[in-house]
């Protein structure tokens, strides 16, 4: 059996010391020790006299709750330590119930048990005792075990530890609740502890008025220091408060059989009980605000020191863990782990017909360009036969209320016809002959992976210019440096991954979905009317420029209309125009057969805007200097180039809507251009990259 | 006795063409694993679009058990009028 020693700090603790002394010489604990830190009553001598109990004096600027009681179990023999104040006294069965609490499980850390009221204690702490503890019971009143995110609340008024517990957490030096702190830290360190009803000790500080709020000032005043808890206090929930606990202790003294003479005396005491505890404990928790002599007044124990002077530290709020991953946590691993290995290279499997092509995708939105430009190839890929998978890192959990199932149908029914199977996460990752990565955020996630012969990376755009210096601009530049084989999004894209990052990298043309996007002779094309894809939330397409472009145009051709889509909320202007918001790819196709001239801006990459509105014969003008020029040749070829300036931009709309023989042509050689542009010729493209990735070494 | 030249390139010939038999075969066979999963997940695209666990609800006792013996009588109904009317129509 284990022994189990017991420790007492002790300071003036005459009045109840006999009675404690008296149920440990019953109780019978292996050894008893008693810390006094400068009695001044009759204590020390009373200590001396008992048989049985080593006495520890030391000086009184010595003591600290946490100091001293693990000077105690420094001191002290046995296995097992227990901590009584001087006012409990432990009921029989004490010490029985104690170890018995260490036998519930080896991993109980510590032991405590209530306190119980002594007869003459105010029904206000009586009742509030009985049910704190009741709290803690287990089924049918039984001991609990309690262990991590559970209430850590111990009491070193009555409370055992087991001591390898103890040498490894150790009580804490701090001014007040050591306790608290010590059983916040055995459940963050993996122990359990136990609450034993009937390890019951009498114990109850029953004070004045005044005293019990001084004493509430002080509790709330360590508890803001070991657990940053600030009490909240709001007036008018205060005094609802004070309504219903007074209410209550009346309920319970009735209950007892309290005379309705005494219910009515005490209701008055009850009310300002409940009262200053909340406005003292309030003041406790916000003690640091309030000059020294004011704490030192408000303090049952005297203490000016505030432990939040304005040169020390404040007291820190202890934060537990949200989250089980960082958003960027594969990032993290592959810069601590590096890329996990690829297989080594199969001979032929480049040339291999059938290719097994996960692609792995970010979280998609209906109309998201970029994933139907993804999808358009992979439904392709998927029709010449390779075994085609989509994998979502969605790390931020923007589609976490979607299954694989609901998931799988959006695919295919937003943006193409897919038949493979969707997975969310990598748990069930089973391997490729090429992982393609689809954004930055899916290329640190790619390189984790194992069990593929190659990565390769579809880069729709140059990413780390849609943020501001920021750690999402960083990690997007970083995934271009891991040697993964780009396949871009266009010529420029291209030369930029090979330029800039010296990536590998292949082109392919943004193809035109042309039973979509053609001519239509059912279809009145309008004289004076300017079309702009105006999605002021995507800051790549520059929309307040495009907005002072059609301003300036306005100011000179009032006459003409201007309509405004690809984006629900109406952009504010300076001028008068209709707005359709976001349209399908039909509703699109209809709107550029009838529109004069189109205006499609971007900052980055190409998209496929321009090329889906010269399909329909309308003509388009957009930036140059940017990438445009990479397939459309210098001069622009059948698009309108114009630089980054509004009156410039105005001047070519307005050459487009003077000059009908300017307008004939640009919109008979955009027809002819983009008519190879298609998603199988961009299909082949990304099918060789992917072979070259394979082949790469 | 050391290989000739010759019967060296025939076996690293053989070897060839039995690993693109095997890669060939492990396309396939992922191909119809792949093809397995989608088919699971086109038939519960419903109980997933309505966060359903069909298992978790039959698991119930006092759901699953009697929503059980319902279809099984309303399966029972059915086919009893398909023979009813087989028969009347003698076919």
């Amino acid at each position: 059996m284990s022994r189990v020693s017991v420790v007492i700090p002790v300071k003036d603790g005459e009045r109840w010391l006999p009675e404690l002394l008296a149920a440990l010489a019953r109780e019978a604990p292996d050894e008893v020790l008693a810390i006094d830190s400068g009695s001044r009553d009759g204590s020390v001598e009373l200590l001396r006299a008992a048989p049985g109990v080593t006495l520890l004096e030391i000086p009184p600027a010595e003591f600290g709750h946490g100091r001293t009681r693990n000077l105690g179990a420094e001191r002290a023999s046995g296995e097992i330590v227990a901590f009584l104040t001087q006012d409990a006294t432990p009921l029989p069965g004490w010490l029985a119930a104690l170890r018995a609490g260490f036998a519930l499980d080896e991993r109980v850390g510590a032991v405590f048990g209530p306190h119980l009221p002594r007869l003459d204690t105010s029904p206000m702490v009586a009742r509030e005792l009985e049910r704190h503890f009741a709290g803690f019971a287990g089924p049918g009143g039984g001991p609990s075990l309690h262990g991590a995110g559970d209430e850590p609340f111990l009491s070193n008024v009555n409370a055992a530890y087991r001591r390898d517990c103890w040498e490894q957490l150790r009580f804490r030096d701090v001014p007040y609740s050591e306790d608290q702190a010590f059983g916040r830290d055995l459940l963050a360190a993996g122990w359990l502890k136990a609450y034993v009803p009937q390890m019951a000790v009498l114990h109850a500080h029953d004070y004045g008025p005044l005293e019990f709020m001084r004493r509430y000032f002080d509790e709330y005043r360590g508890l803001r220091a070991t657990a940053g808890h600030v009490e909240a206090f709001r007036p008018l929930g205060a005094l609802r408060t004070v309504r219903a606990e007074t209410a209550a202790d009346l309920r319970w003294m009735r209950e007892r059989g309290m005379p309705a003479g005494a219910r009515a005396r005490w209701a008055a005491r009850a009310t300002v009980h409940h009262g200053g505890r909340r406005v003292f404990s309030a003041l406790g928790s916000r003690a640091e605000r309030l000059p020294a002599p004011v704490r030192g007044r408000l303090s049952l124990e005297g203490r000016g020191d505030g432990g939040g002077s304005s040169a020390s530290v404040p007291p820190a709020t202890p934060m537990t863990p949200r989250r089980t991953e960082d958003p960027y946590g594969a990032a993290t691993r592959v810069m601590r782990d590096g890329p996990a290995p690829l297989l080594p290279p199969a001979p032929g499997l480049a040339e291999r017909e059938r290719l097994r092509i996960a692609l792995v995708l970010p979280p998609w939105r209906r109309g998201s360009g970029g994933h139907n430009t993804l999808m358009q190839l992979l439904s392709r890929l998927e029709r010449r036969g390779h075994v085609c998978t989509v994998w979502l890192h969605d790390p931020h959990g923007e589609l976490r209320a979607a299954r694989p199932a609901v998931l799988r149908r959006q695919l295919d029914e937003w943006f193409a016809p897919f038949a493979g199977p969707v997975y969310v996460g990598f748990e069930d990752w089973h391997g490729a002959d090429v992982a393609v990565a689809t954004g930055w955020q899916t290329v640190h996630p790619l390189l984790l992976l194992d069990q593929t012969h190659a990565r390769a990376y579809l880069v729709n755009d140059h990413e780390p210019e849609f943020f501001g210096t920021s750690t999402e601009r960083a990690l997007a530049q970083d995934t271009y440096r891991h040697g993964i084989h780009c396949v871009a999004a266009s010529p420029w894209l291209r030369d930029l991954m090979t330029d800039r990052y010296g990536a590998p990298a292949d082109a392919f043309q943004l193809g035109v979905d042309h039973a979509v996007y053609a001519p239509r002779a059912d279809v009145a094309r309008r004289a004076d009317t300017v079309v702009y894809y105006a999605r002021h939330s995507t800051d790549r397409r520059a929309v307040p420029i495009g907005l002072m472009a059609l301003g300036e145009l306005h100011r000179r051709r009032p006459q003409t209309r201007v309509v405004l889509f690809g984006t629900d909320r109406p952009p504010p202007t300076t001028f008068p125009y209709d707005h359709l918001g976001v349209l399908s790819p039909p509703q699109l196709a209809a709107l550029y057969a009838e529109a004069t001239v189109g205006l499609c801006l971007s900052l980055t990459n190409f998209s496929l805007m321009p090329k889906e509105m010269l399909a329909c014969g309308l003509p388009c003008v957009e930036l140059a200097g940017v990438s445009a020029e990479s397939i459309f040749g210098s001069d622009g070829g059948p698009l309108a180039l114009a630089p980054l300036d509004p009156v410039a931009l105005a001047d070519a709309l307005e050459r487009l809507l003077d000059d009908r023989a300017e307008w004939e042509r640009r919109s008979r050689t955009g027809i002819e251009f983009v008519a190879s542009h298609t998603w199988d010729v961009a299909t082949d493209e990304v099918e060789a990259g992917l072979r070259h990735a394979l082949a790469q070494p | 006795m050391a290989a000739t030249g010759t019967e060296r390139d025939a076996e690293l010939e053989r070897l060839r063409t039995r690993v693109a038999e095997l890669e060939a075969e492990l396309v396939e066979q992922a191909a119809r694993t792949e093809r397995i999963v989608a088919a699971a997940q086109q038939r519960t695209y419903w109980l997933d679009r309505w966060h359903l666990d069909l298992d978790a609800l039959m698991r119930r006792r006092a759901v699953g058990a009697p929503l059980d013996t319902a279809f099984r009588a309303l399966r029972k109904l059915r086919h009893g009028v398909q023979r009813a009317r087989r028969r009347l129509s003698g076919s």
